[in-house]
């Protein structure tokens, strides 16, 4: 049987997929049972969410007709792009992430074999996450009239493989062009661009000034009512196959199929030795040189923590890159809510404030997960005489520290437009920063610097209280900016009591990290 | 002479039992050894020496500091280099040092005089400015090292030093330990290298099943080993060692 024979692609695809199952577990042990009652009640509400959409279309069959298509063909290419950015990054990985490649390779297997079934457990990894989203939304309504829509899982598979595909031909697209060292870098802030791109394409004409701004979909429905929709060809594909026409679906997985082949076979040899080169390329490159260190050594332990921590943030590519596309999302928001809110100048400036603030206190929060809980040699600091309260004020100072720097720009331009907003404004950032970071002093969960993204390990309740904190705040900023700063004490006051109520002496912080 | 450290009635427990009733005295300017097969407490006692981990009971004193009660100013003296080079990656030896300085509050132009001469002392003069991304394994264990010695530390406290070192670096470190003890400092060090601790130990303890099995000079050992009137019949630490760990249950009294 080819399923069991050791070294066959099935073999090796059940190997691959048990270590990402594994991956995953391991990801939510530290939510233990309250992480799965949370995933019970998900799963429950969606499948209440596909009862009601099973109740909705019963009877109704969808229509062909160019709205449909387009929301079809739209809902697909988003889809397609989230896929695209976690299969880009996943394969950007597995050429710096060895894990096993090393004795894979080392195996009497063909690097092509191995290659296609990394490709392959990448695609079915990210298919599996939309099929778990899919099937409670679309189950009821395929068991109660439509079993024609088990084709939406069928273009799935589609989507999952060709965006595996494409992946694996921009990572290494990437690798020879821009070479190993970068590839990294760049490849993980493009996934991220990549999956934000409909979010960013939506509000482009918000961002380059117009007046007012619409979605894509309240845009194509209106060209739609106009008349003005004509679908090209083979747009319709797409809808014909989430519905189960046949000859649609195949074309479809035969497209992406090929695709994946193409990508996966051609570039089977080639993987091995870029995958080779990126593993070398730390040992072999010359050392960077850093001229910063000729100047004297800092005083104590406060500032050389300061120094150490900034140096660390400063060095980080990839940790800039999740920062700065923070931002990206954040500002686009900013400037709709700014606009949206905006036929009265005051609201306008009150809304911006407010988003500003909010902004500051998730960088922040960010920031002081990455120097609190992401420390890399804790031990080094424990054995070490100085007070772990100065150590963690050091931390804390040095996660504000960018974000002061982000702030410096917008709070100089408001200063010359409206300075009493100005500095409200700075006040309001400088308060959900300072209450971010001391969440993260607080409820500290050790973590490593790779998992920044995901923040793997976090407390759900701290980063949960982060955000409630970060909005309070922001809200009071609003208020303040719009002119009713006495208003702004109430929210202001409930964040306040937020933060006394998560409050942790050092013996608990050293409780929890001593049970971790 | 003066005790650097002595330990007593030391128990720490996991899931099981890792360290029981310890007792063990390392004397100032000594180089100690303690000794164990995997698994029998050494680095969890040297863990709570250090301050990394809290025993469940027991006494500490770190050259008459009790480092339970006044962990700071036991620390102080104090330096701990684990088998595992505890470094950054993104800083370059000389950050690193410079920060390691500032936890233990070293004056910087001191601290900067003493990186630049230990750098130079371990052959890493020339990487002083380079990242410790690229470095192989013991140029990071060099860095390491050079971190623990940056505040000139009364008691220093080494795990398994000489890992992953060619001997050229093995050479230098065990040269520079050599130095510190023959200069006044005291160490400790666990080794699974036995030859090490019979060629560098003043006195060197054996610990197995989180117990101290036999504890004093090679020579005290062997005539442990050999029973009483037991004389130094030229048998190796390694002899000493299978020997004392092979049997299960038979505690030994410590000899001075």
């Amino acid at each position: 049987m080819s399923w069991t024979v050791p070294g066959s692609i099935p073999w090796l695809l059940a190997h691959e997929m048990r270590l990402n199952w594994r991956t995953f577990r391991a990801g939510r042990a530290g939510r233990g049972a309250r992480g799965l009652v949370g995933m019970v009640i998900l799963g429950l509400v969606m499948v209440l969410g596909g009862v009601f959409i099973a109740l909705g279309v019963h009877g109704r069959q969808i229509p062909i007709n160019p709205l449909s298509v387009s929301l079809a063909a739209l809902a697909c290419a988003v889809v397609f792009t989230l896929m695209l950015s976690q299969t880009l990054s996943a394969s950007s990985e597995a050429l710096y992430d060895r894990g096993d490649l090393d004795l894979l390779f080392s195996a009497p297997i063909g690097p092509g074999k191995v290659l296609f079934v990394r490709a392959l457990g990448v695609a079915a990894s990210v298919g599996t996450i939309f099929f778990l989203a899919a099937a409670p939304l679309l189950g009821p309504s395929i068991v109660w009239g439509h079993p024609g829509w088990l084709g939406v899982f069928g273009v799935l598979a589609a989507l999952a493989l060709a965006a595996a595909g494409a992946g694996l031909i921009l990572a290494m697209a990437l690798f020879a062009l821009i070479g190993p060292r970068r590839t990294r870098t760049v490849a993980q802030v493009l996934a991220a661009l990549v999956g934000a791109a409909f979010f960013l394409a939506s509000q482009a004409r918000t961002i380059l000034g117009e007046q007012t701004s619409s979605s894509l979909y309240a845009d194509i429905v209106a060209r739609a009512q106009a008349g003005r929709l004509h679908p090209g060809l083979l747009v319709d594909l797409p809808l014909r196959a989430m519905t189960g026409q046949p000859l649609p679906l195949l074309a479809m997985l035969l497209a992406a199929v090929g695709l994946f082949a193409v990508a996966a076979l051609a570039l089977g040899r080639r993987f091995s030795d870029a995958a080779a080169a990126a593993q070398g390329a730390g040992s072999v490159r010359p050392p960077r040189t850093e001229g910063t260190s000729r100047r004297a050594f800092a005083a104590g332990a406060f500032l050389a923590t300061l120094r150490k921590e900034l140096l660390l943030i400063r060095r980080d590519a990839a940790l800039l890159s999740q920062v700065l596309l923070r931002v990206l999302y954040l500002v686009p928001t900013a400037l709709v809510l700014s606009r949206t809110a905006s036929h009265g100048g005051e609201a306008a400036l009150a809304a911006g404030a407010g988003v500003v603030a909010f902004l500051a206190g998730q960088v922040a929060g960010s920031l002081a997960w990455i120097t609190l809980s992401a420390e890399e040699t804790p031990d080094l600091l424990m054995v070490s005489p100085a007070p772990i309260r100065m150590l963690r004020r050091a931390k804390l100072a040095a996660a504000l520290v960018p974000v002061a720097f982000f702030l410096l720009i917008p709070i100089a331009v408001l200063t010359w437009a409206a300075p009493m907003a100005a500095f409200w404004t700075a006040l309001g950032a400088l308060a959900a920063s300072v209450a971010s970071g001391l969440i993260n002093v607080w409820h500290q969960r050790p973590g490593k610097r790779s998992d920044f993204k995901r923040r793997a390990g976090a407390s759900w309740m701290a980063t949960l209280a982060e955000i409630v904190v970060s909005a309070l705040i922001a809200l009071a900023t609003g208020v303040a900016v719009a002119g009713f700063a006495p208003w702004g004490l109430i929210p202001l006051a409930v964040a306040g009591i937020v933060l006394l109520l998560l409050r942790r002496s050092d013996a608990q912080i050293a409780r929890n990290l001593r049970t971790r | 002479m003066t005790e650097a450290l002595i330990v007593r009635g030391l128990d720490k427990t996991f899931s099981k039992p890792a360290v029981t009733d310890l007792n063990l005295t390392v004397r100032a300017g000594e180089l100690y050894a303690l000794l164990g097969p995997n698994g029998a407490g050494k680095t969890t006692t040297l863990r709570m020496v250090a301050g990394l981990t809290k025993p469940d009971r027991g006494e500490i004193s770190i050259f008459g500091i009790d480092a339970r009660a006044e962990p700071a100013a036991a620390k102080a003296i104090t330096a701990w280099a684990p088998d595992e080079a505890m470094i950054y990656d993104k800083l370059t030896p000389l950050e690193y040092l410079e920060f390691v300085a500032g936890l233990w509050n070293v004056e910087p132009r001191a601290a900067k005089a003493r990186a630049d001469e230990l750098l130079a002392k371990l052959g890493l003069a020339s990487e002083a400015r380079r990242r410790c991304e690229g470095f192989s394994r013991g140029m990071k264990q060099k860095v390491a090292l050079a971190g623990a010695l940056i505040h000139d530390p009364r008691l220093l406290i080494l795990d398994e030093p000489l890992t992953g070192l060619d001997a050229a670096a093995a050479r230098l470190v065990k040269d520079m330990l050599q130095e510190r003890v023959d200069a006044g400092g005291t160490v400790i060090l666990t080794t699974h290298i036995l030859e090490v601790a019979e060629r560098m130990a003043d006195r060197i303890g054996i610990i197995a099943g989180g117990r101290l099995l036999a504890e004093g000079t090679l020579d005290a050992l062997r005539a442990q080993v050999g029973g009483e009137g037991g004389e130094a019949d030229g048998s190796t630490l390694e002899d000493v060692f299978l020997q004392l760990t092979a049997e299960p249950g038979g505690l030994v009294e410590a000899v001075a």
